[in-house]
This record gives C-alpha cells, structure tokens and sequence, in this order.
C-alpha cells in the first residue's frame, strides 16, 4: 500500500464573518426573479401607490394647489391634519402594501426552495461551512428585502415626510403609526417567509407550491368565515391569518380592529403558525431525503 | 475576516466506530468499523450497498444512528470546522439556474467565506485543474454531461481541502477527460490528502486506488489494500495464469505440488491457469520447477487478485455492479 507524506498546505487566511456569507444566496435569486419584467412591473406598480400617498400627504400642504381649487388654506391644513391619522396609515397604507406583500411572495417565495428540493440540490448548499439556519436565513433574505421595499421602508417613509409637514406635535400624537409601519411589517413579513417557505419545502412544483399559499391566505379565510357563520362566533377567525394580522395592526396603531378577537388571540395565531412552519421546515430541508 | 478553523492534525485520517444508519426500518449501513488512511480509498459496490450512506456520513450530510464518525479529528455534525478541510463531489447534477462554471465557483467559494479577491484566483485555479477554463463564461446550462461533471468536480476542490468526498466522479467523463481527473486524484493524493471516490467501474477502481472497501447490504464485506483483501480469501484459491512453451508439461508438475487444486490450459486465457491455495509455496515451488524442467515462460500474472475478481467472489454479479 502506498504511503503519502503530507506535503500540502492548508489555506491560512483570514475568512469574512460567517453571517456574512449567507448574503450569496440572495445574491443570484434575484438574477432569477427580476428576469420576469412583469414582476418587476408589479414591483414597481407596489412603489407607485406609496408615491401615491406621498402626494396625497403633500399636496394639502401645497398654496398653489389649494388655490387653485380656491380653498382657504387654514380650512385645508386643520382638515387634513384630522384626515392623516392613525386611521388612515392603518387604511390606505397597511392594507394595500400587506396584500402586495402577499402578492409578492406567492410570486417569489416558491422560487427560493422548490428547484433546491426538486433537484436534490440542497447537498450542494450542506456541503459547504452552512447550516440549515444559514440557509433558511440566507433564502429569506430575499423575500424579507423585496417585501421590505414596499412594506415598512415606504411606510417609514411617509410617516417622516407627514411629521416633517405637520410638525413635531403631529408626530407625538400619532407615534404609534410608526411603531405599528414597523412592527406591524415586520410581524407579516416574518410570517408570510416561513409559510411560503415550509410550503416550498413541501410542495416541489412552482405553481403548486403558489396554489398552496393562495389556499393558505384565502380559502382558509373562507373557512373561517363559515365556521363563524355556523356556529356564531368570531373563533373561528383564528385560522385565518391575514385577519389576525389585521387585530394585531389595529392593536398596533390603536385603531379599531376588524373584529372582537382579543389581542392576545390573535398574536399566539400567527406565532402557532411560524412555529409549525419551522417544524416543518426542519423536518423537511435535509440534504438527502430519507424515503421509508 | 475571522481566522479559519486550526488546520486538522496530519495521521488522524477518517474514522468510523462502530457507525449504524437506518432509514425508518430500512438498513442504510451496519456496524461499519474503518479507519481511511490518506491516498485514495474506493467504495465498491452494488447499489443500495451502503457508499453513499457512508459518503453522506462522513460529510454531516446524515447523522448516524448509532455509533461515531470523525474526519480529521473533527465531528462531521459541526459544517463550519469541517467543510474548511472537506470538499464533496454529489451524485446529483444540480446547480443554481442561470449560472457560468466561473460564477458558480466563485459563488459557492464565496460562500466558503473567501474573500472576492481570493475566490477569484482559487476559481481560476479550480478551472485550471479540471481543464474548464475555455468554457468558464459559458451557462452551466448548456454544458455536455462530462463538462457538468468536471464543474462539479471543480466546486469540490476549489477551497483546497485535506478530504475529497467524491460520488461517482468519473461518470459520463470520455477516456481522455477520465484520465485527467485519475491523474489529478492521484496527484493530490500524493500531497497525503484523502480522495475518498465510489465508483461502479471496477477495472477503473483497480487502477486508481490504493485501498478498497467492499460493500454489500450495508455490511462493510473488505477492507484494505486489494492484494492483501485477496490474499485473505482462504476459501477461493489464488488464480495464476503462466504462458510459456509447453503448458501441458509444466500443468503435470505444478499439479504435484501441495496446495495446487487445479491446473488446467484455459483457451480463452491463452495459457494455463493453475490454482493454489499456498501462493507463496506456489511461486517457490514454481521457480524451481521452471529451472529443472527448462521451460520457456512468457508471463506469470495472477489472474484473480484485482477488485473485480475480490467483488464477484465476495458479492457476486458481473465486472459492473450497475
């Protein structure tokens, strides 16, 4: 047998930090996704209504347009201090960017992790110095950019630019808009990663995969709706997670919520939700199935 | 930059204690017991034998169900410390959608947490090695399969580590590309690293490597050196093959000799072929039996002392365990 002195020599240079190298998975999925012009038309149709509010905040603040509609300016500038609320960042903004939000990730979210599964690539990803964590992580870091784009980062932004055109006192009486932009889009983010995800995990085919999400978000609404009907309650909105986000951003905002399910309620709902979906998710991301 | 994890101790090679897998019910491997030496060791075996089990054992991609695996000291259960100093070749051809051979290295060496700079001359490198340079620019998509296999290759020894973890490397590789990658196994065993390869094609197996380990069932059936696995085999006589003048001549005086069961002239062969359970008193005996009798001998080779032989005896089945 032959013997082989050692006479290579390991590398022996520095390393970038370890968190940082689950930034090269985000990396080449956006190549992917922003290959498709609808896609990045929708993307920008999400940035469009945001511009949209902009105007809205500002143009109560503009002379010149209130003139020209012969407005008294006082009259304009008090009604539109009342009108800019709490109430209507919950409205106008939350709503609509939370169901862009969702449109976004049944678009994208399948695309992270089916092609990994279906094709037995997730050897590849574990062969390297990458945990199951690094690869959900690096993986989430897609949909948690693009849906931060047009969630809590516009949010943010219109809640400054109101503040900066109503004044300070505007923004210490409404500051839970802000906390409800941020927490309230991070709460949905977080929840609509790991289910699309857990689903992708599971269902290898793309438009599968997309069916399942819409099942999940709608027809378990509708579920919900008729398990209330049937037996004249509001539990069964607990399934239903998008209504759930909904009491937790009106808690957030301190605006009335869409039904009377408590706080408490709807917080352990998605919470369940992650939870489970993080179970499966371990179960699931192994770099070799084990079939019994 | 962090520093890299301390650099695995030479001579502690890659050990499996007592190691049982099971899938559910079903046996992935048993009681497996090897100490791999560095040089190139093969798993030989049919399918569902267990050598990808053991693969995927030695690299954390599976975790034992009973028993303790180390690489090089360190416990495959722990990615960041192992995969500094182990680089694995899959069976499977997967890879990202819409990436260069060049872009797929870097990427993946990026990931390894390799500077921009330093990804950049490693997968030149890398590409240098496994003689993919001129399509380096072009998709992984619009590869042949032996260029698929080469990139893959690539991505598995491109950071420079001390284990290469290959499955089934030389598949869908022409003559001349196997021969290159056989060279380029052989050079970096040579540097004392461990190429530990699977391989259907067992006349390949024979050639390249330097220790076997026969699978079958999930049973580790042989270890070691071929020869000395050969040689172990009491219950099938050692097969020599002798060409020479007068072949009827030397059977009748070769046959007298104790430990020879058989010597017949074998057509196919073109020669004689005697079988002895006592190789060493054999050739001995042999040696004086050519001197005395004056016999003109042209070869002397053992007919049945390679993986091939050692796999039909040991599992069974033809000279591809496909």
């Amino acid at each position: 047998m032959a013997v082989y002195e050692r006479t290579y020599r390991g590398y022996s240079g520095g390393l970038t930090p370890p968190r940082s190298r689950i930034l090269v998975f985000p990396r080449y999925a956006y190549d992917e996704i922003f290959r498709s012009k609808l896609f990045l038309a929708f993307l920008v149709l999400c940035l469009v209504w945001s511009f949209g509010l902009a105007c809205a905040l500002y143009l109560p603040h503009n002379l010149g347009f209130i003139k020209a509609f012969q407005l008294d300016p006082q009259q304009v500038s008090d009604f539109f201090a009342d009108l800019f609320d709490a109430n209507f960042f919950y409205g106008w903004f939350m709503w609509p960017v939370g169901f862009m939000a969702l449109v976004i990730t049944i678009i994208v979210g399948p695309v992270l992790v089916t092609s990994d599964m279906r094709n037995n690539g997730l050897a590849l990803y574990f062969s390297r110095p990458v945990t199951r964590t690094d690869y959900v992580l690096g993986k989430s870091l897609v949909l948690v950019s693009l849906l931060s784009v047009v969630t809590w980062i516009p949010g943010l932004v219109l809640f400054l630019f109101q503040c900066y055109l109503e004044g300070p006192e505007w923004m210490r009486v409404n500051y839970r808009v802000a906390v409800g932009i941020f927490v309230g889009s991070w709460i949905w983010i977080a929840v609509l990663c790991l289910i699309s995800l857990a689903l992708s995990a599971y269902v290898k085919w793309r438009p599968v995969a997309r069916m399942s999400l819409l099942v999940v978000f709608f027809v378990a609404g509708g579920l919900a709706a008729v398990i209330n009907v049937m037996f004249r309650t509001s539990w069964g909105s607990v399934i239903n997670i998008t209504d759930m986000i909904h009491v937790i951003w009106a808690g957030l905002f301190g605006v009335e919520p869409l039904n009377d399910t408590p706080q408490w309620v709807a917080w352990l709902s998605p919470a369940i939700f992650c939870a489970v979906c993080l179970v499966l998710l371990a179960r699931k991301l192994r770099p070799y199935e084990v079939v019994r | 930059m962090t520093a890299p994890a301390e650099a695995p101790a030479a001579g502690r090679g890659i050990v499996f204690d007592n190691v049982s897998k099971f899938y559910g019910e079903v046996l992935g491997v048993n009681r497996v017991h090897l100490a791999i030496p560095p040089g190139i060791t093969s798993l030989v075996g049919p399918n569902g034998s267990g050598k990808t089990t053991i693969m995927n054992l030695m690299t954390g991609l599976l975790r034992p169900s009973q028993g303790r695996v180390t690489v090089l000291g360190m416990s495959p259960d722990q990615p960041d410390p192992l995969f500094r100093h182990v680089g694995y070749c899959t069976q499977y051809d997967s890879f990202p959608r819409g990436m260069t051979g060049q872009e797929f290295l870097h990427a993946y060496l990026r990931v390894h947490g390799f500077d921009r700079r330093q990804s950049d001359d490693l997968t030149r490198t890398a590409l240098e090695q496994v003689g993919m340079t001129r399509a380096a620019d072009r998709r992984i998509a619009a590869y042949s399969k032996g260029m698929r296999q080469r990139i893959k290759l690539a991505q598995a020894v491109c950071h420079g580590p001390s284990v290469l973890v290959l499955d089934e490397p030389l598949n869908g590789l022409d003559p001349m590309a196997r021969e290159e990658m056989i060279a380029l196994f052989r050079g970096l065993a040579a540097q004392g690293k461990h190429v530990i390869i699977s391989s259907h094609i067992l006349h390949e197996v024979d050639f390249i490597s330097d220790q076997v380990i026969l699978l079958n069932e999930g049973y580790v059936v042989a270890e070691g050196n071929i020869r000395s696995v050969r040689g172990e085999m009491q219950k099938h006589p050692l097969q020599i093959l002798v060409r020479c003048d007068r072949p009827a001549a030397l059977a009748s005086r070769v046959f007298e000799q104790d430990g020879v069961v058989e010597a017949r002239i074998d057509a196919q062969l073109g020669g004689l072929l005697i079988k002895t359970r006592d190789a060493d008193a054999f050739f001995l005996a042999f040696n004086r039996i050519v001197l005395d009798n004056d016999f003109k001998i042209e070869v002397v080779t053992p007919a049945d002392e390679d993986v091939d032989a050692v796999y039909q005896y040991l599992i069974g089945g033809g000279s591809e365990t496909a």
